[in-house]
C-alpha cells in the first residue's frame, strides 16, 4: 500500500467510517453474487427445471429458501440471476451519462461565456422535465424494448446532473496556477482539459457515479415494474410486478426481490456517502 | 411594485423554456425508430394492407416533414386542441378531457405529500442538525438512508399488504368506496381514507431525501461566522436556530424543492398505478403501454406546464425569503 500521498489519506479516512465500510461490503457482495451466479444459485434459467408449474406458489422452505413464484421459479435463484442485468444496466447508464457529461461539462466549464450559457440553459431545461415521465415517453415508442435501448435512452436523459457537477469543477480548476502554467507553455486546450483538469475532477465524478448507480437501479426496476422494461429480461422489478397479483396469498414473491433492490441501492448510497466524506468534497450541482 | 415586475419577468422567461421543452418531448417521440402508426397496427396482430396504413398516416399528418408536424401540433395545442387518444382503452376520447378528469387527483396527492414532507423533514432535519451525532440524529439519519434507498413501488406494495390486506384498516383501491353514495363530511372522510396509503407511499422516500438535505444545509449554516457572532452577542439559542440559521438554510432547500418536483411526481406515478388512484400518472402508464402518442404528448405538455408553474412559485417564494434577491 502507499504510505503517503492522497490515495492513502483517502483510504485512512474511508476506513475509519464504519458506515462506508458496510456500504463497500454490500457492493462487493452484490457484485460477487452477480459474478458467481452459476455457482451460488440452486437453479439456473438455462436449465430444464427453471419454469416448473407444478412447483408454483411454494412458501419459503428448506428446499426453496425464499419460496417459488407463479411459474414455479425459485425466487432465490431469480434474485441471484437478476442481479446481473440490474448491475450491468445501471453501470451502462452511468457510463453513457458520464461520457456525455464529460464532453458537455468540460466545454461549458472551460470556455465559459456564451457557450456555457447556452449549454447550461439546455441542461437545466432537461433537468426540469420530470425524469420518469421523460423516460416513459421515450421508452414507450420503441418497437422492441430491449435492455440495450432502455440503457441508451436512460443514459441520454440522465447526463444533466453529472454535467453540472463536472462544469462546477472546471469553473474553479481553470483558474488554478497549474492551468495558467500549462497555458503559458503553449499547451493546447485539449491537452489542458485532458491532462490537467479532468484528472483533478475524478473524485466528484466517482462519488456522483456511485450514487447514480443506486438511482439507476431504482429507475430501471421501476420501469420494469410498470411493465415498460425489457420483457425478456430477468429483472427484480418484473418479478415484483408479477407477484403483485398474488400479494395476498404469496407475499414472498414481491417481498424478497424488493429487499434485494433495497439492499443493493443502500449499499451504493452508503458507499457514495462514504467516498464523499473520504475525498472531502462538496458536490455542487 | 417590484415583486410584481419580478414575477412578470420570470413568467416571460418561462415562455421560450416551455416551447423548447415541447420541442424536446416532440423529438423524443419522433426520433425513436419505428413509426407510431405501424407499431399501433402491428400491436393488434393483424396488420392491415399497406394502403390503409398510408391513409391513416396521411390523415394524421405523419407523412409530412417533422418540423411541419411539430408546427401543426403546437398550433393546435395553443388553441386547446390536444387531439384524440388513438390506442388502448380510451381510443377516440379527447385527450384534454381525459387529463382534465384526472388532474386534480394527482395535484391532491402531490400537494398533500409535498406539505407533509416539508413539515416533517424541516422539523426533524433542524433538530438532528442542532443535536448532531445525538441518538436522535443517528436514528433519523439511518431511517432516512433506508427510506431513500427503498424502491417506492415495493414500499407501496408492503403498505398495501400490511394495512390493506392483513389489517384491513385502509382501502387499497381507487379514490372512493364503490357504490357508496356519500355526501358532505362522509364523502370527504371517505376520500381522505382512500388518500392515506397513496400519500404515505409517496411521502416516505421524498421526506427521507428532503431530511438529508435540510440536515446538511443546516449543519453548514450553523458553522458560519455569523452564527458564532449571534451566539457571542448573547442571542438566545432558540432565536439563533430558528431566526438566524433556519432562514438561511431554507434557501437551498426551496431551490431544490422547486427543481426536483419530478421526484414526487415519479412517486405519484407508481403509487397511482398500485392503488388505482385515478390520476395522471396512471394515465401516463396506460398511454405508454398502448403507445398512444397523442395522449403521451398532451400529458407531457400539461406536466411540463405544471413544473414551470411550480418553479415560478418557487422563484417568488425565494425572493420573499431572501431579501438579498434583486427583483
Amino acid at each position: 500500500m502507499f504510505r503517503s500521498g492522497r490515495a492513502y489519506i483517502v483510504w485512512m479516512k474511508f476506513r475509519r467510517n464504519r458506515v462506508s465500510i458496510i456500504g463497500a461490503f454490500i457492493v462487493i457482495s452484490v457484485i460477487l453474487m452477480a459474478l458467481l451466479a452459476p455457482l451460488l444459485s440452486p437453479y439456473s434459467p438455462a436449465q430444464e427445471g427453471w419454469i416448473d408449474p407444478p412447483r408454483k406458489f411454494l412458501p419459503p422452505s428448506n428446499k426453496h429458501l425464499l419460496g417459488t413464484d407463479h411459474l414455479g421459479r425459485d425466487v432465490l435463484s431469480y434474485i441471484i440471476w437478476g442481479s446481473r442485468p440490474s448491475i450491468l444496466a445501471a453501470v451502462g447508464v452511468v457510463a453513457i451519462e458520464t461520457a456525455i457529461a464529460l464532453v458537455i461539462g468540460s466545454i461549458a466549464g472551460y470556455y465559459g461565456g456564451i457557450i456555457d450559457n447556452v449549454l447550461m440553459r439546455f441542461t437545466d431545461l432537461i433537468l426540469t422535465i420530470p425524469n420518469l415521465i421523460l423516460l416513459i415517453v421515450a421508452v414507450s415508442m420503441f418497437k422492441v424494448r430491449s435492455m440495450v435501448t432502455i440503457v441508451i435512452v436512460m443514459g441520454f436523459l440522465w447526463w444533466p446532473w453529472m454535467t453540472r457537477v463536472i462544469r462546477s469543477q472546471f469553473l474553479s480548476l481553470r483558474e488554478s496556477m497549474y492551468v495558467e502554467a500549462a497555458k503559458s507553455m503553449g499547451a493546447s486546450d485539449l491537452h489542458i482539459i485532458l491532462h490537467h483538469i479532468i484528472p483533478n475532477c475524478i473524485s466528484p465524478i466517482i462519488v456522483t457515479a456511485t450514487i447514480d448507480i443506486a438511482a439507476a437501479i431504482l429507475s430501471l426496476t421501476t420501469l420494469s415494474f410498470l411493465g415498460l422494461g425489457d420483457p425478456r429480461m430477468i429483472n427484480w422489478g418484473t418479478l415484483i410486478n408479477d407477484g403483485r397479483r398474488y400479494l395476498r396469498s404469496a407475499w414472498w414473491i414481491t417481498t424478497f426481490p424488493g429487499i434485494a433492490i433495497f439492499i443493493t441501492t443502500l449499499g451504493f448510497n452508503l458507499l457514495g456517502d462514504g467516498l464523499r466524506d473520504a475525498f472531502d468534497i462538496k458536490i455542487r450541482g | 411594485m417590484a415583486l410584481w415586475d419580478y414575477t412578470v419577468r420570470r413568467t416571460i422567461i418561462l415562455i421560450p423554456m416551455f416551447f423548447l421543452s415541447t420541442v424536446v418531448i416532440f423529438s423524443l417521440i419522433h426520433l425513436a425508430p419505428g413509426d407510431p402508426i405501424e407499431i399501433m397496427f402491428t400491436e393488434t396482430g393483424h396488420p392491415p394492407p399497406r394502403e390503409v396504413i398510408d391513409q391513416v398516416r396521411k390523415s394524421l399528418g405523419l407523412d409530412r416533414p417533422i418540423y411541419v408536424q411539430y408546427l401543426i401540433w403546437i398550433k393546435k395545442l395553443l388553441r386547446g386542441d390536444f387531439g384524440f387518444s388513438y390506442g388502448g382503452p380510451f381510443i377516440g376520447q379527447s385527450v384534454l378531457d381525459l387529463i382534465r378528469s384526472r388532474f386534480w387527483y394527482t395535484i391532491m396527492l402531490m400537494f398533500t405529500a409535498q406539505v407533509l414532507a416539508l413539515v416533517i423533514a424541516i422539523t426533524l432535519g433542524v433538530i438532528a442538525a442542532v443535536k448532531q451525532y445525538s441518538i436522535f440524529d443517528n436514528v433519523c439519519s439511518i431511517t432516512a438512508l433506508f427510506g431513500y434507498s427503498m424502491p417506492n413501488f415495493w414500499f407501496a406494495l408492503i403498505l398495501m399488504l400490511v394495512f390493506g390486506l392483513k389489517l384491513g384498516v385502509f382501502p387499497i383501491c381507487g379514490a372512493s368506496t364503490a357504490g357508496a353514495d356519500f355526501t358532505g363530511f362522509a364523502a370527504l372522510s371517505d376520500l381522505l381514507r382512500h388518500l392515506f396509503l397513496p400519500v404515505l407511499s409517496v411521502t416516505v422516500g421524498y421526506t427521507a431525501w428532503l431530511f438529508r438535505l435540510v440536515r446538511s444545509t443546516m449543519l453548514d449554516v450553523l458553522s458560519q461566522d455569523y452564527i458564532t457572532t449571534a451566539r457571542a452577542k448573547g442571542v438566545r439559542e432558540r432565536v439563533v436556530v430558528y431566526k438566524h440559521a433556519l432562514r438561511n438554510a431554507l434557501l437551498p432547500v426551496v431551490t431544490v424543492v422547486g427543481m426536483r418536483l419530478g421526484f414526487i411526481l415519479s412517486g405519484a406515478v407508481v403509487s397511482e398505478v398500485i392503488f388505482a388512484w385515478p390520476g395522471m400518472g396512471r394515465l401516463a402508464v396506460t398511454f405508454a403501454l398502448n403507445r398512444d402518442y397523442t395522449g403521451l404528448m398532451g400529458l407531457s405538455v400539461i406536466i411540463v406546464l405544471m413544473v414551470y408553474i411550480a418553479n415560478l412559485v418557487t422563484d417568488i417564494a425565494y425572493a420573499l425569503i431572501d431579501p438579498r434577491i434583486k427583483y
